[in-house]
């Protein structure tokens, strides 16, 4: 059998036997397709997981029309394969491929990550093998493409420091074209793959492991971590959009031809969170808040409407409810779109802020589920983590959904808390039994019919970059205790108890707060088979263990460990504008059960104004 | 209110995308360039798209159909030109009638489907193929195990033979063949191509490889005579 090319051979030989095909396809709508030969710099936009998945992903949408629009770019996207299409890959000895090309992509400029949870990471390892590039930075040379990675995770960069050849830490709309201005000129100058490091290194947000070197004292805690030349900077600042208005946003977005996790219209009315808390790594690390314009927006969600076809818009960002124009912005969408049927969604809406006139003009077009997230089950375990959220608040605004007709309500919970005790758990499963019965409150001709409440205990994961990265993980026996406590405790025939993994949460937190040596570890997982981490079909924990064991990693250290104040954190290096010591403060404060208030009413100090670009919160 | 039935072809491109793609695909279509479709009522309103037989993953064809109800009337030919501005590569609408308001859906009148069927097959001559193909076609029966998806993929031996109208080769080219087939299709019975070629491995034995199918023509049986699904409703009139 013949075929003229590669791509041909791709598509009509290995498709046919996977299992969605459409997952390859990449001429979707609105797709960006350009000629290679004309393109100076080629840009592989890497997402380390499953297309249904990485094609949900706001961020993305955004980047990849960003670097589009400038003629000389092409940037394509790139999916982890499933594991069918990679053994056709691998059998065929088909490399990682763009999906709009087809063309390898180890001979682009670029391949960038976007590293939005820890479970991913072996999936950007075996990508990069999957591409034929060499894991390690070190191993690659001249003529390799340059491996960068961004997004939530890299401000943690360290667990993956031998295998990304730089990081860019924070918001990459201004950052990415300036990285590129660079590389253009570099590119044309015939310069070496270190010297571009170098000027990479310059600006700013960008990290370059190989230039800083870390010491370790005798318990494996850091000694020290420090540039390893006077030109490149001792800590690296993430950057930041000084404002919201008028800042890129693409007024077209790639329609996919199957069915993904987010199939809809993703409005993005704002970027951070001033509620403070104390367990949200996304409340700290995206600092400062900045709101779009209602007119903007507006503007935006009609180009997006009439250029994908779209039937849903849905309101994006930490908190909806705190976004100070919501009333006015979810009028308009709705005139303007009521006729055309147009349904406009609301996710991240708080239950202090949640009201029943928004409620109920959300209803007028479509009805969805309603998600409320208590986070603990006690007021005093609720103060712990600052979300200043009460009972009351709680039972009012479900009270208020099913009185309008809802009968399905979302409730969010962690277990592991800091300080949480039994009493806690309990609290849980008192607190959904409240909800349960102000449904049987509302008059039986004016509720919905088929009550069904859905509480879900996640297991908490210490994260850097929050009042909580000082503190140890609960073991996954006492996460387990607790799952199995609270399961027979809230067992009622209206009530669906959903759990998470234990183990999957205890790799997330060895991975979230890892240092270096982390790097070994990973490479040994993935050598030993481990992929798909975030897939229960896959995750394989044994896998893993023995990874550890045979790198001579405790995990235990990153997990079960109190830290001293005062300790080095992997992470120290970075800058993401909230300072240790506000950080330093609120655990305190959480320890005795304070509340900090929102820093909108007025400024808590946590250090974000510092940045260069001052962060006025509004 | 005005009824439409498009006629489409199904290309390369966009051939592994499923019936169920497909709908959104024509969805999101007809809302970028603001064709006035007609919406169900109740609960979840939905547009009133409806399709004729679907077609399996990997196949391609010049003659689909696609049934519309509009909420206001408009020019066929003003719809196919706006759609064909809208639709992904490989999706073309080349043709389209207004059809009454008691028409009879695309999928219910479905009868057969013709294919051809392209294949690559080495060290065979082009008269053992048709010879091989007229035996196959001349059995008293044709046994096959199927799965059937609606029962956990369980394997069921069944008889094709009554759902082949005729089978033959009609070209070939070095060692690429191409066999045209009827097919009977729809709710009545159904006989995916991929499996006839399937049954014909088995019989024959021989490495066939590169297999492309085609759908030519769709068709309704009225007293009959089948006639493609646009003549169908044309003659009904």
């Amino acid at each position: 059998m013949k075929y003229d090319n590669i791509k041909e051979f791709i598509y009509e030989e290995l498709l046919p036997n996977v299992e969605k095909p459409g997952r390859y396809i990449g001429t979707e709508w609105n797709s960006v397709h350009k000629n290679p030969e004309t393109a100076d710099i080629r840009f592989a936009f890497c997402f380390p997981d499953v297309y249904e998945v990485g094609m949900s992903h706001l961020g993305m949408k955004i980047l990849y029309h960003l670097l589009n629009d400038q003629q000389d770019i092409f940037c394509e996207r790139v999916f982890a394969p499933w594991p069918d299409m990679e053994e056709e890959m691998r059998k065929n000895g088909i490399k990682l491929f763009g999906l709009e090309s087809r063309d390898f992509i180890d001979s682009f400029d670029f391949v960038g990550f976007t590293l939005q949870y820890e479970m991913s990471y072996t999936n950007v390892v075996n990508m990069l093998n999957l591409a034929g590039i060499p894991l390690r930075s070190g191993e690659r040379g001249e003529g390799h493409p340059f491996i960068i990675a961004g997004g939530p995770c890299a401000y943690n960069p360290e667990p993956l420091y031998d295998i990304v050849d730089f990081f860019m830490l924070g918001e990459g709309e201004e950052q990415l074209p300036e990285l590129m201005e660079h590389y253009r000129r570099w590119k044309s100058s015939k310069g070496t793959r270190d010297e571009f490091l170098k000027i990479a290194a310059s600006v700013r947000g960008v990290y370059v492991p190989k230039f800083y070197s870390v010491d370790y004292n005798e318990d494996s805690t850091i000694k020290g971590i420090k540039a390893i030349s006077g030109d490149i900077p001792g800590k690296v600042r993430k950057r930041v959009i000084k404002n919201l208005k008028g800042s890129y946003f693409p007024d077209k977005i790639v329609v996919p031809f199957i069915d993904i996790v987010h199939d809809r219209i993703m409005l993005e009315i704002f970027r951070g969170c001033t509620r403070g808390c104390r367990f949200c790594q996304a409340g700290m690390i995206y600092r400062p808040v900045r709101e779009r314009e209602v007119e903007e927006l507006v503007e935006i969600a009609d180009k997006l409407i009439q250029s994908s076809g779209y039937e849903e818009i849905s309101l994006s960002s930490l908190s909806t409810g705190d976004f100070s124009k919501l009333n006015e912005l979810v009028e308009r969408l709705i005139s303007k779109y009521q006729s055309s049927r147009v349904g406009l969604s609301l996710p991240s809406l708080r239950i202090d802020s949640i009201s029943l006139k928004l409620i109920r003009e959300v209803q007028k077009i479509r009805k969805s589920g309603l998600t409320f997230a208590p986070e603990a089950g006690t007021q005093r375990m609720r103060n712990v983590i600052n979300k200043g959220v009460d009972e009351e608040d709680l039972i009012d605004s479900v009270g208020a959904a099913f009185e309008s007709g809802y009968s399905g309500v979302k409730l969010y919970y962690m277990i592991g808390l800091p300080t949480e005790t039994m009493e806690d758990i309990q609290g849980i499963a008192d607190l959904t039994f409240k909800v349960v019965d102000r449904y049987y409150k509302v008059p039986k001709e004016k509720r919905g019919k088929g009550l069904n409440v859905t509480a879900s205990a996640s297991s908490f994961v210490p994260k850097p970059f929050t009042p909580f990265q000082w503190e140890p993980q609960d073991s996954i026996n006492t996460l387990m205790d607790k799952q199995s406590y609270l399961q027979k405790a809230i067992k009622k025939k209206q009530i669906t108890f959903n759990w998470h993994e234990p183990y999957v949460s205890y790799m997330e937190a060895v991975f979230a707060r890892g240092d270096r040596k982390l790097c070994e570890v990973l490479i040994k997982a993935w050598e030993l088979g481990c992929k798909f981490d975030g897939w229960d079909q896959y995750f394989n924990f044994g896998a893993w263990m023995q990874a550890f064991k045979e790198t001579g990693v405790d995990p235990d250290f990153y997990t079960a460990r109190r830290r001293e104040l005062d300790e080095i954190l992997p992470w120290d290096h970075i800058n993401v504008g909230v300072t240790k010591r506000y950080l330093r403060s609120e655990y305190k404060k959480s320890l005795k059960g304070e509340l900090t208030r929102d820093c909108r009413t007025s400024c808590t100090g946590c250090g974000i104004n510092l940045l260069q670009e001052g962060g006025v919160c509004k | 209110m005005m009824y439409i039935r498009l006629k489409f072809t199904k290309g390369g491109e966009v051939k592994y995308i499923s019936h169920l793609d497909l709908m959104r695909v024509f969805q999101r279509a007809l809302r970028r360039v603001g064709i006035p479709i007609s919406y169900s009522s109740g609960f979840n309103p939905h547009q009133e798209i409806s399709f004729g037989a679907p077609l399996s993953l990997g196949v391609t064809s010049n003659a689909e159909y696609v049934d519309l109800k509009l909420a206001e009337p408009m020019d066929v030919k003003e719809i196919q030109k706006r759609l064909n501005n809208s639709l992904p590569d490989g999706i073309k609408i080349i043709n389209g009638i207004e059809i009454g308001e008691n028409h009879k859906s695309a999928m219910s009148v479905v009868s057969h489907s013709r294919y051809l069927i392209r294949i690559y097959a080495k060290n065979i001559s082009s008269d053992e193929l048709k010879k091989k193909i007229e035996a196959f076609a001349a059995q008293k029966d044709i046994k096959i195990m199927k799965k059937q998806p609606k029962k956990d993929f369980e394997l069921i031996e069944i008889d094709i033979k009554p759902l082949i109208i005729y089978m033959k080769l009609i070209e070939s080219d070095n060692d690429k063949y191409t066999i045209d087939c009827l097919l009977v299709s729809g709710s009545k019975g159904n006989l995916k191509p991929e499996l006839l070629i399937k049954a014909f491995k088995e019989f024959s034995g021989y490495d066939i490889q590169n297999v492309r199918i085609n759908r030519e023509e769709v068709y309704g049986s009225k007293n009959g005579i089948l006639l493609d699904l646009l003549e169908y409703e044309n003659t009904q009139k």
